[in-house]
């Protein structure tokens, strides 16, 4: 018979072969843990901020509780291990009214947004959608988003989509919260863990103001002692998921105005023979949620000297809903002859354009720091100045500033046509000199006409970037855009970096990966570990008894190293 | 809990290989050090396999059966029974009976089986928090691997080691050797081919498992009584 030696040689390489199979393995296994669950999904944080030291919003980012659903909402079971999946669909608001009025322990809180809210599904949209059902979410967004934002929340709240694998997760947890049972870890079912450090503060959150500046034809004394009129609006938002604050129509439809007026007004600018007499300053101011405080900032960064030469201003404040009704909101009162004016000349372009404008007036009080239009902070350093928006009532703090609901698919981009050339058509009868008469500057189908694919692609890109200003940072893709967009259309551009006011503190933390997983209960590893207990010792006794016969198995049981037995 | 899963698992994976050690006169004849040599010759076979796997063996995209494969898979998993020949025949035994020398290689042979492709999915697997009933399904497995094993090397030791054997019983023995070491490439068929679900194959397997040990069990008892 060969006999080989198999000992020393095989050994000396063995080892080492088998220490890096297994330093391999650990590797392997702590890749593979990460993804081990039934469904990953994308998952948005209720934004997190402190407003003069008073916290608001949901104070926890990590997630590591047990999934039920709305079956349990209406008992009286004991919740503060449990994380509850709502779809807003189907959202009961006086029970979260409830919980949070009440302060009801809560394990944490995933609301699922309709697949169509998705940031990812801008190519599909076509004309502005009016459905009813979709209004009915719209509405219910906004009342949730303005509870949500002004609570003290102590545990995660996080938004998600409701796409297939979420479904049929929360289909089951219906199902066996039917019976009436808790999941817990006693009894099984959904487990539902966000692994999210800390939220930590945002240290100086910077915003970012943009000016354009169009010099109009210098008479003899130089182009400083021309008048300048300026064309404002805020590009950033503020809403209930940060992550998801895209406001097609609060900041976008402005900014999309702005940028299509002056690209129509430098065509007129470029040529000597039709540059008016009036310089433009085209302004993109960040912080509009915060009282304006961009806007503040930034005008105080101009010269004084050249803040007096300012005629006036007109800010643009969501303008893209399908409504024929404009409103210009004026801290000046109306019989001040000047407003008049514009009036007049607002209302004779409207008139042509089948729009309907109305005048309201808004008396500023220097006291108080809330500022809810734009045209607030010009008036307040004595400079004329307007907003134009189809909000009829000023909004409160932090509402109506693009948050949830404020989705691509609600923005008429028609309304947005109309309304920058009602805005350019009133500037430019003014510039030069035209009012009254009955002259189309910027007819259809000219080469001045309005854009409406560039105005269309703008906004679209709007629609997919959320803006809300402490998580923009210095260099934001979307300030290199809008910046060289502005360079494109005027002769000086300016970018200006603030810091944003104290009183306002961000966290960090705004999107994660939700992972769920299906566990099984405690009492399920029990039974089956007694399970196969006993089937060892079976298997045990049958071999004994087969092998070498009952009488060993008898005495193995009488034997004193003490093993607990039963005998089949 | 999910350690606890592990361990449950686990238990069944390996505690039929330490119970039948440690319940049949194997223990007191003291094989281990056979069952360890046996596991190293698996060990060395499975390399060698895999070897010719990659080298005959052209990956296929789609989960088809392709008999041309399944063939060639056959006939390197004969490979596995020339190895169990070389564990009951080439490798130095202290005396010990033919019956517990087939047990022994048996044993061990499962065992290495085992240890090389159930435990890394077990343990990478079984820790997660989710859960899911195929490590239960891969211990069953396990289990029905053992008792196949062990029928292999009976009928290997009656076809190698045993000379005087009925004449009757031999194309018999012959026949369900080869039946048991095509069980892998079965197995293979019935999941690809037919598209039978876990828990379907895992059945099938434990029941021709305990047929094939009642078969192999009656010949060697037949073999066995003329030599007594």
């Amino acid at each position: 018979m060969a006999n080989l030696q198999k000992s020393e040689p095989s050994l000396g390489f063995v080892i080492p072969v088998y220490s890096s199979v297994i330093t391999l393995l650990i590797i392997v296994m702590t890749c593979v843990e990460l993804c081990d669950a039934v469904t990953v999904v994308d998952v948005y944080r209720l934004v997190q901020y402190d407003v003069g030291g008073m916290p608001f919003g949901s104070r926890l980012a990590a997630l590591n509780h047990h999934a039920g659903s709305a079956v349990l909402s209406s008992g009286a079971a004991d919740l503060s291990r449990t994380v509850l999946i709502l779809p807003i669909r189907e959202l009961n608001l006086t029970f979260i009214r409830e919980s949070i009025g009440r302060r009801k322990p809560l394990g944490g809180l995933l609301l699922l947004l309709p697949l169509d809210f998705s940031p990812q599904d801008i190519e599909n949209i076509g004309e502005a959608d009016h459905s009813s059902a979709k209004q009915l979410v719209k509405e219910v967004l906004v009342e949730l988003e303005q509870l949500l934002i002004h609570a003290n929340i102590p545990y995660p709240v996080y938004f998600g989509f409701e796409d297939d694998d979420v479904n049929s997760v929360l289909a089951d947890v219906k199902r066996n919260d039917a019976t009436g049972q808790l999941a817990t870890a006693t009894t099984g079912g959904y487990k539902l863990v966000v692994a999210a450090p800390e939220p930590k503060k945002i240290a100086s959150p910077t915003i970012s103001n943009t000016q354009g500046w169009l010099p109009g034809l210098k008479a003899d004394g130089g182009s400083n002692q021309l008048p300048t009129i300026a064309i404002v609006a805020s590009y950033d938002t503020f809403g209930a998921a940060p992550a998801l604050s895209v406001g097609s129509d609060s900041s976008g439809s402005g900014v999309v105005a702005v940028l299509e007026i002056a690209r129509l007004f430098s065509i007129l600018y470029s040529n000597p023979k039709t540059r008016g007499r009036y310089n433009l300053l085209f302004g993109m101011t960040s912080g509009g949620p915060y009282n304006y405080n961009g806007t503040q900032k930034w005008l105080h960064s101009l010269d004084q000297r050249f803040r007096e030469t300012i005629d006036y201003a007109i800010c643009l404040n969501s303008i893209g809903s399908s409504s024929n009704e404009l409103w210009m909101h004026v801290s000046k009162p109306p019989e001040n002859a000047y407003i008049k004016q514009i009036f007049e000349g607002f209302s004779n372009v409207a008139e042509e354009l089948g729009l309907k404008v109305g005048l309201k007036h808004k008396k500023i009080n220097i006291s108080n720091p809330r500022v809810a239009w734009e045209h607030e902070q010009f008036s307040r350093l004595r400079v004329t100045a307007l907003t134009v928006s189809e909000l009829s009532v000023a909004p409160e703090l932090l509402e109506s500033t693009g948050g949830l609901s404020d989705k691509r698919q609600f923005v008429d981009e028609a309304s947005i046509s109309r309304s920058v050339k009602l805005v350019a058509e009133s500037l430019a009868r003014h510039i030069y000199g035209q009012e009254g008469k009955t002259i189309d500057i910027f007819a259809d189908n000219s080469s001045l006409a309005v854009n409406p694919s560039y105005i269309r692609s703008w906004l679209d890109l709007l629609s997919a970037t959320p803006r809300v200003a402490p998580f923009l940072s210095k260099n934001d893709p979307l300030i290199m855009a809008l910046k060289k967009e502005l360079t494109d259309h005027t002769v000086e551009v300016n970018v200006q970096q603030e810091v944003l006011d104290g009183i306002f503190t961000f966290y960090d933390s705004t999107s994660s990966r939700l992972h769920i997983y299906q566990v099984a209960s405690v009492t399920f590893d029990l039974l089956l570990l007694l399970g196969l207990g006993s089937y060892l010792i079976v298997l045990f006794s049958f071999l004994v008894i087969t092998t070498r016969g009952l009488d060993d198995l008898i005495s193995l049981f009488r034997r004193p190293s003490s093993r607990k037995m039963k005998t089949a | 809990m999910t350690l606890f899963h592990f361990f449950n698992c686990a238990i069944l994976t390996f505690g039929p290989h330490a119970v039948y050690y440690s319940a049949t006169p194997l223990s007191e004849y003291d094989t281990l050090g056979t069952s360890i040599k046996a596991a190293v010759v698996y060990l060395i076979t499975a390399l060698v396999k895999l070897v010719c796997l990659a080298t005959f063996l052209n990956v296929s995209e789609t989960d088809s059966f392709d008999p041309y494969q399944e063939l060639l898979k056959a006939l390197i998993g004969f490979i596995d029974v020339a190895g169990l020949y070389f564990a009951l025949t080439q490798l130095t035994h202290r005396n010990i009976s033919q019956c517990h020398k087939f047990q022994a290689v048996g044993l061990g042979w499962a065992f290495a089986d085992s240890v090389l492709h159930r435990l890394a999915p077990l343990w990478v697997g079984a820790r997660g928090l989710e859960f899911t009933w195929d490590y239960i399904f891969q211990g069953l497995e396990a289990n029905a691997n053992l008792v196949l094993s062990l029928s292999l090397a009976a009928l290997g030791s009656l076809m190698w080691l045993r000379k005087n054997k009925p004449k009757t019983l031999i194309p018999i023995i012959y026949a369900c050797a080869g039946i048991v070491a095509t069980m892998p490439s079965i197995t293979s068929y019935l999941r690809q081919g037919l598209g039978w679900h876990l828990p379907k194959i895992v059945g099938f397997e434990l029941f021709t498992s305990l047929a094939m040990a009642f078969i192999s069990w009656q010949l060697f008892a037949a073999c066995q009584r003329p030599s007594n």
